[in-house]
């Protein structure tokens, strides 16, 4: 199969690195063939997994290919060291520079608490302490009018006060630089000029939005973490250069796109979420190559479950973000960073998320997990507490002897044992409970979906689920069940997902100006001017990435004037006219009423930001497996004793390797899939199909 | 007397319909309908009170008007009033003339959340023809008319637009009469009525989400299950308290003379009833609070205090009571003016912690400060603005931390941005930092208030303000041998000036708001 977007017989890598482990897959264009390594993650110096991973997977090519192996033409690249920086607050000492009396922003926030209740409350600390922090007289107005100038006495100042606290990282937030950046760039260019060492962020480079604690903390974040990224990444360049010369790196960042390794490293909290972000790009490459377009993406591993609801075949993206929760499950109890990243609910259970008996008597699961050590009771090591692995092994779904490929065996009657003493708790059988965690695990994910879906005013019986990470095909049929979604697609190398997502993402451009307007005070020559100007270089940058038949979108984000959140719409391109801002109306009042039921009456429509998209038109990439572990016969495994929801109890049902089954086989459900990454488990009435490209899908039969 | 209590049935000892599981997914859709609707409403409203300040709440009822859930952020003294407000709608048009598409709305403090500024909407949920439950939100409005927000009213007739319980939406169709005359009344009618449609949108989409529970669920089951489930942990919890009766005594800034707030709490089994008999009389200025506001802060004290974790609904109101005089400030009769009641109603946690101080040492909050807020309104480069913006204080300390600086408490307003408030007003904030040093000193210090001031710009036309501080005289207190907190202060240019009065201020005008800091817990040690 051709794509449009990648250049013929080039081989790319893409390298992800998780909490536990680094991942990796190779691949050939055009055919799509991949291989796939692993190494535990180095947390010291990540950029040396980073190495044993790309030297493995070359090794793995030239062994399959031999002589005709082609060079490797890029490393693509996503981490959670962002992420894991913030949480365990191991970044730079950073400064902040703010305009005269915001001093304390970070401090007062917003003044609200995430739990009402709650009188043992822990409030997220800043990045910057009290003692680095300095204020700068100058002073712009809403409008983005100087009111008091910035002058060289008061820069001398600045300098002066800013070395004096031995920060090595420096943000800088001046009010109202949403609207005007001149006074932050005056002061970026004299800290640059007299500590050129210093890594300054800027808030009007990051976030340009009105709203100074949000936005300072976004500044604040991304200084935190900038000098250890810029490390990193350079260190990790001259590695890739050590294995072959001028090997371009490239890093995605939380929105699904990607950044040269320079532009990631001046900007690091752009790359927030690049892991999960790569994760719903895998799954929609999976929807795309087989024609489906209302997505619910679902990645389950060992400490969280998150979910993506995607429409058109596009991610969607949020603006705000909230990192390093002091509590995980509470909203509001995080940093806000005001980043754009692909908008994914995290719910918080994964396998290794730990049961209990609440204090109503109620079972509760999570956020607590047991980690991989000592990991769930049947790891066998010293792990005590029920988990929901430990519920799947207790009902049958996974198989004690091909964890990991056999690698690992799991430990059924610890697993039983640690039920037994939660379920002697719950006053229940231990059965039960099993199924209970199972059950609400499922419930849990199900309902957070459900109200996503719901929120952007979809059905979900119109939608399919494309199921990766370890523990995600085990429950995905149950979770989509619930949801009356009828189809369940599970993608190759599911546990390499978002390696795979790296590699699928197609060639697009993303161009925005902001100019909060009335839709009838706009100046639609102007904005035909923007947009078009902006098409001509975008579609010079999509040409130098080989993108060939792109499609163009004209987007507003708009709301009633008064309003303080954005309802987004998008429009095909046209060469916009008067003419244009009718079809925009449209859009928005369709899509408003859609979401809240009734338009407002007398109110203004308001276009705050536009935009322009362009993305290569792609069916999306086709992968197989380079190595031969594609059986060619297709036999069953035998039967295994499994609780089916439907039944209430154990029955024999079939188990299969995955790769024994031939592209175009159906199945009938209730059966068990393994493979070596996970096992997929499909408990109710359904047809299960291998498709071409030998993505497993489920069509589910019964839902009650 | 007046007295607040739900029905004081006993809990049904009869086997759940549910099991552990079971309930536990049910209970948690229902709480993710509601927030489901608060997420909306954020969104599509049109003032910074909801989206900044949080000054809204959205509960779920049942078909009698008993809570069943509430949005996660919501503000605590509302969460007591909305099933009340849901009982007087039915009151007024009884269940068998609702109709589906039918909105309610009212500000009457009485039956609705203790000033005119909060706008109440609720919705009747039916299913296959029967009512089941009921949707309600209300929040502030960043205007309702009259005199603007200050605590120099004498009567609500001063305080805006009254507006009785009536239909604004009659089966889907608006009540144009009705809207006309609120649009007429107030002072950015955008605004105030952008909000109502958004409250009108968040009803709706509770309605519309919770058939989706309803295929499957009986509501009056459910509803009975969470209820008890919510009332046998508040019971239980009170049960660990020694039985008796325990006193406290809080004292508010007053105008000519302070107010004093007399609390008698008294332990029985699982049950509590707070008596404020000896609270002083109700007052021409506009600090009263109604009896169920009274109620809501009362038990919202408790209900932190000793079962937080629980999900909150009716039962968890039930064991409790509260009482105080008809004529007294925690029960007035009509026509009382009551914009500023909150700095009354927000110090009743306080007196529940102090009275419970001895017996729970470990728990309670050394007194904080309630929040303060500064209203304005007037014409700049020719659009009408009126605005209300929110300002916390320190809170106290405990056994084992220090108070929380610049937190609200026992409310949940959040601040507006500066440069959100520079955009909707002719102002120039020229410091929002805080305070240091204000909190009280002691083992664990008190936490500090806030320092916000700012200047009207030099090209602003007049314009009407009001401050609502409270603290500026009697400092909040410390616990267990810790000092008091700094109190409050309000300086316009300089002067130290009283807040009662609503103030016009000119170009170029200074205003500096200090709020108080938060009693520290424990002696310092030598």
């Amino acid at each position: 199969m051709k794509t449009s977007s990648t250049v013929p017989n080039t081989l790319r890598v893409a390298v992800d690195i998780g909490g536990t482990f680094t991942d990796g897959v190779a691949a050939l264009s055009p055919a799509g063939r991949i291989w796939v390594g692993k190494t535990p993650t180095t947390p010291d110096d990540p950029g040396e997994a980073v190495s044993t991973v790309i030297l493995n997977l070359l090794r793995q090519v030239s062994a399959s290919k031999g002589s005709d192996a082609p060079q490797l033409a890029e490393v693509v690249h996503g981490t959670t060291l962002i992420t894991n920086t913030l949480i365990e607050r191991k970044g730079a000492r950073t400064g902040l520079i703010t305009t005269k009396g915001m001093r304390d922003a970070l401090d007062i926030g917003r003044e609200w608490r995430y739990d009402i209740y709650d009188l043992e409350i822990m409030m997220p600390q800043p990045l910057v302490t009290a003692d680095c922090r300095v204020e700068v007289d100058e002073r712009l107005n809403a409008r983005g009018e100087v009111l008091t100038a910035l002058d060289d006495a008061t820069l001398d100042q600045m300098i002066v006060e800013l070395k004096a606290t031995g920060v090595e990282s420096v943000a800088v937030s001046l009010l109202h630089s949403y609207v005007n950046d001149t006074h932050e760039r005056q002061v970026a260019a004299r800290l640059q000029a007299a500590m050129p060492s210093l890594a300054i962020s800027l808030s009007s480079d990051l976030a340009r939005e009105i709203k100074e604690f949000e936005r300072t903390s976004t500044a604040a974040a991304n200084a935190y973490v900038k000098p250890l990224v810029g490390q990193y990444l350079q260190e990790l360049e001259s590695r890739i250069e050590g294995i072959q010369r001028d090997i371009p790196l490239r890093v995605m960042v939380s929105s699904g796109g990607f950044t040269s390794a320079k532009a990631g490293a001046e900007s690091p909290i752009l790359l927030l979420e690049s892991g999960p972000a790569a994760g719903v790009l895998s799954a929609l490459n999976t929807a795309r190559q087989n024609d489906v377009y209302q997505v619910l993406a679902f990645d389950m591993g060992g400490t969280t479950a998150k979910a993506c609801v995607a429409v058109g075949g596009e991610p969607p993206i949020a603006h705000s973000f909230e990192c390093a929760r002091v509590e995980r499950f509470k909203r509001g109890s995080g940093l806000p960073i005001l980043i754009p990243s692909i908008e994914l609910i995290e719910i918080g259970a994964g396998g290794g998320s730990i049961a209990y008996c609440n204090r109503l008597g109620l079972l509760n699961i999570g956020p607590e997990s047991s980690g991989s050590v000592p990991g769930p009771a049947c790891y066998g090591k010293g792990g005590k507490d029920a988990t929901v692995t430990d519920a799947d092994l207790l009902l049958g779904f996974l198989n004690p002897s091909n964890f990991l490929g056999g690698e690992m065996q799991l430990d059924l009657e610890l697993a039983m044992k640690a039920m037994g003493r939660l379920a002697d708790k719950l006053g229940m059988r231990t059965t039960d409970v099993a199924w209970g965690i199972y059950n609400m695990v499922n419930e849990n994910m199900a309902s957070a979906a459900r109200i996503h879906i719901a929120e952007n005013g979809h059905d979900p019986r119109d939608f399919a689920m494309v199921a990766t990470g370890g523990a995600g095909p085990v429950h995905a049929v149950e979770v989509a069940r619930k949801l009356r979604i009828p189809r369940v697609l599970i993608p190759i190398a599911a546990g390499a997902g978002s390696c795979l997502g790296m590699l699928a993402a197609p060639a697009r451009v993303d161009r925005a100006w902001s100019n909060p307007q009335l839709l009838a005070d706009t100046d639609w020559d102007q904005v035909a001017t923007n947009l078009a100007k902006l098409k001509r270089e975008g579609e010079v940058e999509l040409a130098s990435a080989g993108a060939k038949d792109v499609e163009w979108h004209i987007g507003a984000e708009m709301r009633y004037y008064g309003q303080g959140a954005d309802v987004p719409v998008a429009i095909p391109y046209e060469a916009a006219s008067a003419s244009t801002g009718k079809a925009i109306l449209a859009a928005f009042e369709a899509q408003y009423q859609k979401l809240y039921g009734r338009l407002v009456p007398n109110a203004r429509p308001q276009v705050v930001t536009w935009r322009l998209t362009g993305r290569a038109r792609t069916r999306g990439h086709h992968f197989e497996w380079g190595d031969n572990r594609v059986k060619t016969s297709a036999a069953s495994r035998g039967k295994r004793s499994v609780y089916l929801p439907l039944v209430g109890d154990y029955r024999d049902i079939e188990v299969y390797d995955r790769y024994s089954v031939q592209p175009g086989q159906t199945l009938q459900g209730p059966l068990i899939l393994e493979e070596r990454e996970s096992t997929i488990v499909v408990a109710v009435k359904s047809d299960v199909t291998i498709l071409a490209d030998l993505t497993v899908s489920v069509t589910i039969k019964e839902f009650e | 007397m007046m007295a607040y209590a739900t029905d004081l049935h006993q809990p049904r000892a009869s086997k759940s319909n549910y099991d552990a599981i079971e309930l536990e997914i049910l209970w948690k859709r229902l709480i993710s309908v509601v927030d489901e609707a608060a997420a909306a409403f954020v969104r599509t409203c049109f003032s910074t009170l909801v989206r900044d300040g949080n000054d809204f709440a959205i509960v779920l009822t049942d078909a009698q008007g008993r809570s069943l859930a509430q949005s996660t952020m919501s503000l605590p003294g509302f969460i007591g009033c909305l099933p009340a407000t849901v009982r007087h709608f039915m009151d007024k048009f009884p269940a068998d003339i609702m109709k589906p598409g039918d909105v309610f709305i009212t500000n009457d403090p009485w039956k609705g959340s203790g000033h005119i500024h909060d706008v109440t909407t609720a919705t009747p949920i039916f299913r296959d023809g029967k009512l089941v439950a009921f949707a309600a939100v209300v929040s502030h409005l960043p205007d309702i008319g009259g005199k603007l927000r200050s605590n120099s009213s004498r009567e609500i007739y001063e305080e805006g637009l009254q507006i009785p319980p009536m239909r604004l939406l009659d089966g889907g169709s608006p009540n144009d009469v009705l809207i006309e005359m609120i649009t007429q009344n107030i002072r950015v009618p955008e605004q105030g009525m952008g909000d109502i449609w958004a409250q009108v949108s968040a009803c709706r989409m509770m309605s519309d989400r919770l058939q989706g529970l309803l295929d499957s669920v009986n509501l009056d089951d459910l509803g009975a299950e969470v209820r008890l489930r919510s009332e046998n942990a508040m019971r239980e919890a009170i049960r660990q308290i020694p039985d008796g009766s325990y006193t406290a005594t809080v004292q508010h800034d007053g105008f000519e003379a302070p107010l004093y707030i007399q609390c008698k709490l008294t332990v029985s089994g699982d049950r509590i009833d707070i008596d404020y008999a000896g609270t002083s009389p109700q007052l021409p200025r506009a600090l009263n609070v109604v009896p169920i506001y009274t109620f809501a802060y009362t038990v919202y004290g408790l209900k932190a205090l000793l079962c937080p974790d629980i999900p909150n609904n009716e039962g968890s109101f039930a064991p409790i009571t509260t009482t105080a005089p008809l004529g007294s400030l925690l029960n007035p009769t009509y026509p009382a003016a009551s914009g500023g009641r909150s700095a009354i109603g927000h110090l009743l946690p306080a007196a529940v912690f102090k009275a419970l101080s001895e017996v729970l040492p470990a728990k309670v909050w050394a007194s904080g400060s309630p929040n303060s807020s500064m209203t304005m309104s007037g014409e700049y480069r020719g659009e009408r603005f009126a605005v209300v913006n929110f300002l916390n204080a320190g809170q106290g300390a405990t056994s084992r931390r220090a108070g929380f600086s610049a937190l609200s408490f026992p409310a949940n307003l959040g601040n507006t941005p500066v440069e959100m408030m520079e955009a909707l007003a002719p102002i120039r904030v020229l410091r929002r930092e805080i305070r240091r040093g204000s909190g009280g000193q002691g083992l664990h210090a008190g936490g500090s208030g806030i320092s916000f001031e700012y200047e009207l710009l030099p090209d602003a036309s007049d314009v009407s303000a009001s401050f609502l501080m409270t603290q500026l005289k009697s400092a909040p207190a410390g616990l267990a041998g810790g000092g008091a907190g700094h109190a409050g202060r309000l300086l316009l240019n300089g002067i130290q000036t009283d807040p009662t009065e609503p103030r016009v201020l000119k170009a170029g005008d200074r205003v500096l708001m200090e709020t108080a800091g938060g009693g520290a817990y424990g002696a310092a040690s030598a």
